[in-house]
């Protein structure tokens, strides 16, 4: 398999009893790039990441992510990537502060070298609160944000989020969309779960998933083009309708 | 295992507990009340029964025997309603025990033969039933053995006198003289607390993070399971340690029952007893999903293991097959050395069998616990 890849599956499939959640999945994700997962609800699109973080393991096929089989290396893949899952997943009884230190303790992070960072970032997400407030106090963007600020402590090559927008007025929306641009443009890898088709418009490279299956696998331009479409929205409906048919 | 991981690890945990007021309450304040509740009420002492004395005799001798039963704590006298017989008032629940002194008493009792005094009790509640008898066949026996003293004094040369003395029993509870039925609860209740703290709130702890989401969240990190469990675990084992002391101090303040083992021993039993409950706690998280399962599951298994544990039923008093399920219970064990550590003072080292089940109990349970959790899913 080439390095060069940051992701690559082949005939990735996940089965849960005689349900087929992920059924052969075939992409390649290059370094620096951000890469949308769409898909309607139950379309697949968590349960691929899962397999791609190394939580879940494959019923088939095979995943390599930074240079790392996901089922003999799962640990050593912990390390490059920061994940952000579908719910929000800090600790609502620690204070902003006190979630950063526990993870930069957690990823073995130099506690001088993980306040810096953690202070870019939160500057670049546009987070500007006292360390001690509670993060249960926080309105669900910005714990949003401050999840991914978390996420970065350890400076991971890839980002894989999993539906970060949902539940988030657009204007963070767009604000979070920007970040994960200047994220792409560091050189790091991002991995984008999303069902909001105009988000679509934002990445380098997407898939379109139904029920456990890639439908198409290419950049938005060429998705317009190729269909005749004006927007992802239109392009989603028609490629739904096709298929419903 | 890195060392900062792990501290990592119960720095948070300890903040959290700490900011949970349901846990405090759960951690500090059940204890206590606990302690004072089960110390001062759950007793195996009866008193106030009510008595109802039918003196068929009402002779000299046979009042002077009743007055035996007014001057106690244990008994209220009771009066018949016209009419009622003995066995009615039993019924109506006027009399717990009923005595019946039978005319002759005081003659028989003379001539040197054996009177027969019936006692009536209401079976209803076994235990004090027993209990109750038990009082009321005492004092009848005490009068008895006093007359004998006094005629023998009084007559030397009578027959009566020259009865070969009876066989008298005298009893003496060693380590509890007076029946003291919190120095029989204290280390029950130690027993149980740690247990509480252990197994439910591991689980509770273990199983909120699955929960509110978080432990995929620290399934993504290249924090070892081992790093993970033992961080989160630490914190409860420790808490626990400290509230066996903060019982034995308590007890020792209000009910003035004294630890007379070695601090040492008591704190090595607890740490392994503490490694098998903890052990189950991660178990019952692997099986649940939501707290509230786990409370459910912690409580069933804490049932069990109290009324498995000798406890509240001695274990001789268990049924063959029953007796033989105590050995798979590792609370019966800790109870059986928390009692003599602490009341007795008995060294570990006449426990081989107590210690060697903790041991095994304790590595084997953390073992599977650790074994059936995992990062990653199937
Ligand atoms: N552990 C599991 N056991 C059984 N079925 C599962 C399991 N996890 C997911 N599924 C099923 O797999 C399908 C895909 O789920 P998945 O969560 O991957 O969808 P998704 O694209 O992320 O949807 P959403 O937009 O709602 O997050 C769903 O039908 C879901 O019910
Ligand atoms: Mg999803």
């Amino acid at each position: 398999m080439n390095a060069e890849y940051m992701i690559r599956t082949e005939d990735l499939t996940k089965v849960f009893g005689n349900f087929t959640a992920v059924d052969k999945m075939n992409i390649e994700i290059m370094p620096g790039q951000i890469f949308g997962f769409l898909g309607a609800n139950g379309a697949g699109k968590t349960t691929a990441i899962r397999m791609l973080c190394g939580l879940l393991k494959p019923s088939s096929g095979k995943a390599m992510v930074a240079g790392y089989d996901v089922r003999v290396d799962s640990e050593a893949i912990k390390r490059k990537i920061g994940y952000m899952s579908q719910r929000f997943s800090l600790y609502d009884d620690l204070s902003i502060g006190e979630n950063i230190r526990f993870y930069s303790g957690i990823y073995q992070v130099p506690y001088k070298v993980a306040m810096e960072r953690a202070k870019d970032s939160l500057k670049m997400v546009g987070l500007d609160l006292s360390m001690k407030v509670m993060t249960g106090s926080l309105p669900l963007g910005f714990k949003q944000r401050l999840a991914l600020v978390c996420a970065l402590l350890h400076d991971p090559p890839l980002l894989i989020l999993d539906e970060p927008t949902s539940g988030v007025d657009p204007m963070a929306r767009r604000a979070f969309w920007n970040v994960i641009n200047s994220l792409a443009e560091q050189g790091k890898t991002i991995i984008v779960s999303t069902h909001f088709m105009d988000e679509a418009e934002y990445c380098h490279r997407l898939i379109i998933m139904r029920s456990g299956s890639v439908l198409v696998d290419d950049s938005p331009r060429a998705l317009k083009e190729k269909y005749g479409s004006r927007n992802m929205q239109e392009l989603f409906l028609l490629l739904a309708g096709a298929v419903n048919e | 295992m890195s060392i900062r991981v792990l501290f990592s690890f119960v720095k948070k945990e300890i903040k959290q507990i700490f900011r949970t007021k349901e846990m405090l309450i759960l951690m500090f304040g059940a204890p206590l009340l606990q302690l004072l509740v089960l110390g001062f009420t759950v007793t195996n002492e009866v008193k106030h029964i009510k008595l109802f004395i039918e003196d068929r005799d009402n002779t000299e001798l046979s009042r002077a025997m009743c007055e035996g039963f007014k001057h106690t704590d244990r008994f209220d006298l009771v009066q018949q309603q016209r009419g009622e017989s003995s066995t009615i008032m039993i019924q109506n629940w006027e009399a717990q025990l009923v005595v019946i002194v039978p005319q002759g008493f005081g003659r028989e009792l003379r001539q040197n033969r054996k009177p027969d005094v019936q006692f009536i009790t209401d079976g209803l509640d076994g235990n004090s039933a027993a209990v109750s008898l038990g009082y009321a066949q005492g004092i009848v026996a005490r009068f008895i053995q006093s007359m004998l003293q006094e005629s023998r004094q009084k007559y030397p040369f009578t027959a009566l006198s020259s009865m070969p003395s009876q066989v008298i029993v005298s009893q003496r509870m060693w380590y509890n003289e007076d029946l003291n039925s919190a120095q029989y609860m204290v280390p029950g209740i130690i027993v149980i607390l740690i247990t509480i703290i252990s197994m439910m709130m591991s689980a509770m702890s273990l199983v909120k993070e699955k929960e509110i989401g978080t432990l995929e969240q620290l399934m993504v990190t290249p924090a070892s399971k081992i790093e993970l469990l033992l961080g989160k675990l630490i914190p409860y084992w420790v808490i626990a340690m400290f509230e066996i002391s903060a019982v034995t101090f308590a007890a020792h303040f209000i009910f003035r029952i004294h630890f007379t083992g070695s601090v040492a021993e008591m704190a090595l039993a607890a740490g392994l007893y503490l490694m098998t409950t903890l052990g189950i706690g991660i178990f019952i998280s692997t099986i649940t999903d939501t707290q509230q399962q786990a409370m459910f599951f912690s409580w069933f298994m804490m049932i069990f293991m109290i009324l498995l544990s000798g406890l509240f039923v001695p274990v001789q008093n268990m049924p063959y097959l029953i007796k033989k399920l105590t050995l798979l219970n590792p609370m019966s064990f800790m109870l059986a050395i928390t009692r003599e550590v602490i009341i007795k003072g008995t060294p570990l080292r006449y426990m081989f069998r107590e210690v060697a089940a903790l041991t095994l109990y304790g590595f084997v349970t953390f073992f599977l616990g650790v074994t059936r959790f995992h990062k990653t899913t199937k």
